[in-house]
């Protein structure tokens, strides 16, 4: 059923032609249709149902007749089950009735159905998806607004819509996501991650700590990621001395700060002894002869930059202070702490 | 005798693990008896006594981390020292030692070895003595060392290195090769001049202490030094100072006579 409007003239030699619906000659002058390579009179090229001419020379065959627009349409045309008119060209046969393409819609959604398949759903034609969400409310369940399957297990809310989870990974570690993964900032995380939001970030890398959290300098840090500020080696649970909001090693806070005491070569913690180039601990702050502590009040000589109390100094050998005293004039006087 | 037992007792009772015992007129180990069986003990100071010796069993004092034995009359050590395994401090300044047994440097923690006023040269030292890679600070002044073997460079934790007032004739280069030497003590020697490689410590730093008086430089050290450490070290890096050194390698300074009068030295009465 394909009509092909086909309008006439003519001009071949008359005493040959006969009307292909009568078979009657043509006069001189007569004005001949021609049509799809056969030859009319004016009066017999008409519509087999309304015997009128066909406006415009446009008419239907079928079965061999032609007919006009109308009454073709009539006689052999189906109708759009949605807008009533004539359906010309393709046609949808679906649900006992026929479309056109453009009017077999969903009855929920109003998408064309045409090429993508429909789902009969209690004598409504509905998309997949709306067939879907149909049934899935009928079950009490989601449809995912990626793959629009039904979701049977817990589905993942994000930004309104419902999904399998299995369609997102954790904005953090990467991790296929489950019901459990949470939204935050319009990104979705997995629990383990989003529990540790917020609370530890490492200090160095700024992602999520998911094992053991270092807690020092006010931050948190990866235990890998805790480390000498100078040398960049991690701690791993290693004595680490902190000094403006940075850490370090032993071996570098030393280097850098020189704040070791002498005799435990521990970092002072407390107060601190300065002197003859070198750092005490309250508690080790003493005479390097005899051992006994001293204070801040108490008056010391100094032996190649070491504190020797007074009594010590003076059971020293005469000769021996006699050279000390020699050398403290030689060098530059300096050490205001040193009593001569 | 009686004063230092009471003290022993006492401590005893307190369980001090501090044990102090200076200026007791002890002249001899024997003197304090259990104090070998006081392993407890952390710290023992036995400064301005009159010991001559050391006896081995002090190596069972096994949880010692200071030993004091300052101003005594010790001629000689025991070996078992050196496998003290926490002993940190050993202070033997002002005695009589000639020599350390062979094997002395086995010490497994051993930071601060100080042998000030003693009569140590250079063949005093035994074979694995630079072997001490704990040591922060080695006091050796006052002693009769005329040279260092190169092996010095394997302390590499060394951050002072006193040679006051020995009988040094030279430096060796691998003193330049101590990472973290901040003081250096060299005053009254017999030094004229200095390996270049001493320039590659940090001498200049407000950390640091470099101590030279009382050497015959070489006037273009004695110059540097006028100027200050800083200056010195430059020059000491620089290439002028290079070829001066090969020049005097070949063609050395006269060597200075001894600076100081060691006949004095109490600890040369024998
Ligand atoms: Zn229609
Ligand atoms: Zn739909
Ligand atoms: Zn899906
Ligand atoms: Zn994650
Ligand atoms: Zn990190
Ligand atoms: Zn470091
Ligand atoms: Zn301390
Ligand atoms: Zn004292």
């Amino acid at each position: 059923m394909s009509p092909t409007p086909m309008p006439g003239l003519t001009n071949m030699s008359r005493e040959h032609m006969i009307c292909s619906k009568c078979g009657e000659g043509f006069e001189p002058q007569e004005k001949i249709v021609n049509s799809t390579g056969q030859l009319w009179h004016q009066q017999c090229f008409v519509c087999a149902q309304c015997f009128r001419e066909f406006r415009d020379g446009v008419f239907y065959e079928f079965d061999g007749r032609k007919y006009c627009e109308h009454d073709f349409h009539v006689l052999f045309a189906p109708c759009c089950n949605r807008c009533g008119e004539f359906i010309i060209g393709r046609v949808i046969k679906a649900m006992n009735a026929s479309w056109h393409p453009s009017c077999f819609r969903c009855e929920m959604c109003s998408i064309e159905l045409a090429d993508t398949g429909f789902i009969k759903n209690g004598g409504r034609a509905l998309c997949h998806e709306c067939n879907a969400k149909v049934k899935a409310r009928g079950l009490g369940k989601y449809v995912c607004h990626k793959c629009h399957s039904i979701i049977d297990d817990q589905p993942l809310k994000f930004r309104g819509e419902v999904y399998h989870p299995y369609h997102f990974t954790c904005t953090a570690c990467g991790v296929e996501l489950d019901a459990n993964a949470r939204e935050d900032m319009n990104e979705l995380y997995c629990l383990r991650c989003h529990d540790k939001m917020g609370i530890p970030i490492c200090g160095a890398c700024r992602r999520p700590i998911e094992e053991r959290v270092v807690t020092a300098l006010g931050k948190h840090w990866h235990v890998e990621h805790f480390a000498c500020a100078k040398c960049e080696k991690p701690f791993f649970g290693h004595r680490h001395y902190e000094k403006k909001g940075l850490a370090y090693c032993e071996t570098h806070y030393h280097q850098l700060f020189g704040n070791l005491c002498f005799v435990c070569n521990q970092v002072i913690a407390g107060d601190v002894f300065t002197a003859l180039n070198k750092a005490w601990c309250v508690n080790h702050f003493a005479c390097s002869v005899c051992d006994q502590k001293m204070n801040q009040k108490t008056k010391f000589y100094e032996c190649d930059l070491k504190p020797v109390c007074k009594k010590c100094y003076e059971k020293f050998p005469a000769e021996f202070r006699r050279r000390l005293r020699r050398q403290h004039e030689a060098a530059t006087p300096k050490k205001a702490s040193t009593p001569t | 005798m009686s004063k230092a037992k009471k003290v022993l007792e006492e401590a005893r009772e307190l369980q001090n693990p501090e044990m102090d015992l200076c200026d007791r007129g002890i002249g001899t180990f024997e003197e304090l008896s259990g104090l070998l069986n006081m392993t407890y003990i952390t710290r023992l100071t036995l400064s301005h006594n009159k010991l001559k010796s050391v006896p081995p069993g002090l190596a069972n004092l096994t949880n010692l981390e200071i030993l004091n034995l300052s101003n005594n009359l010790i001629e000689e050590l025991p070996l078992s020292l050196s496998s003290m395994p926490k002993l940190r401090i050993l202070t033997l300044t002002i005695n009589r030692l000639y020599n350390l047994p062979r094997g002395f440097g086995a010490f497994p923690v051993l930071e601060v070895l100080d042998l000030t006023y003693n009569n140590l040269k250079d063949s005093s030292l035994p074979g694995n003595f630079f072997m001490m890679e704990t040591l922060r600070a080695l006091y050796l002044g006052d002693n009769d060392f005329e040279r260092l073997p190169p092996d010095i460079k394997n302390l590499k934790n060394l951050q002072i290195l006193v040679l006051r007032e020995n009988d040094l004739i030279e430096l060796p280069g691998e003193i330049g090769d101590l990472p973290r030497l901040r003081e250096l003590h060299v005053q009254g020697n017999r030094l004229t001049i200095l390996p270049p490689e001493i320039g590659n410590l940090d001498m200049a730093s407000n950390k640091s202490v470099f101590k030279f008086e009382g050497n015959e430089w070489v006037p273009p050290i004695a110059d540097q030094l006028q100027l200050g450490v800083s200056h010195l070290m430059d020059y000491l890096r620089s290439e002028t100072y290079r070829v001066l050194y090969s020049r005097y390698q070949t063609n050395k300074p006269p060597v200075p006579p001894p600076c100081v009068d060691k006949a004095k030295k109490v600890s040369r009465i024998r």
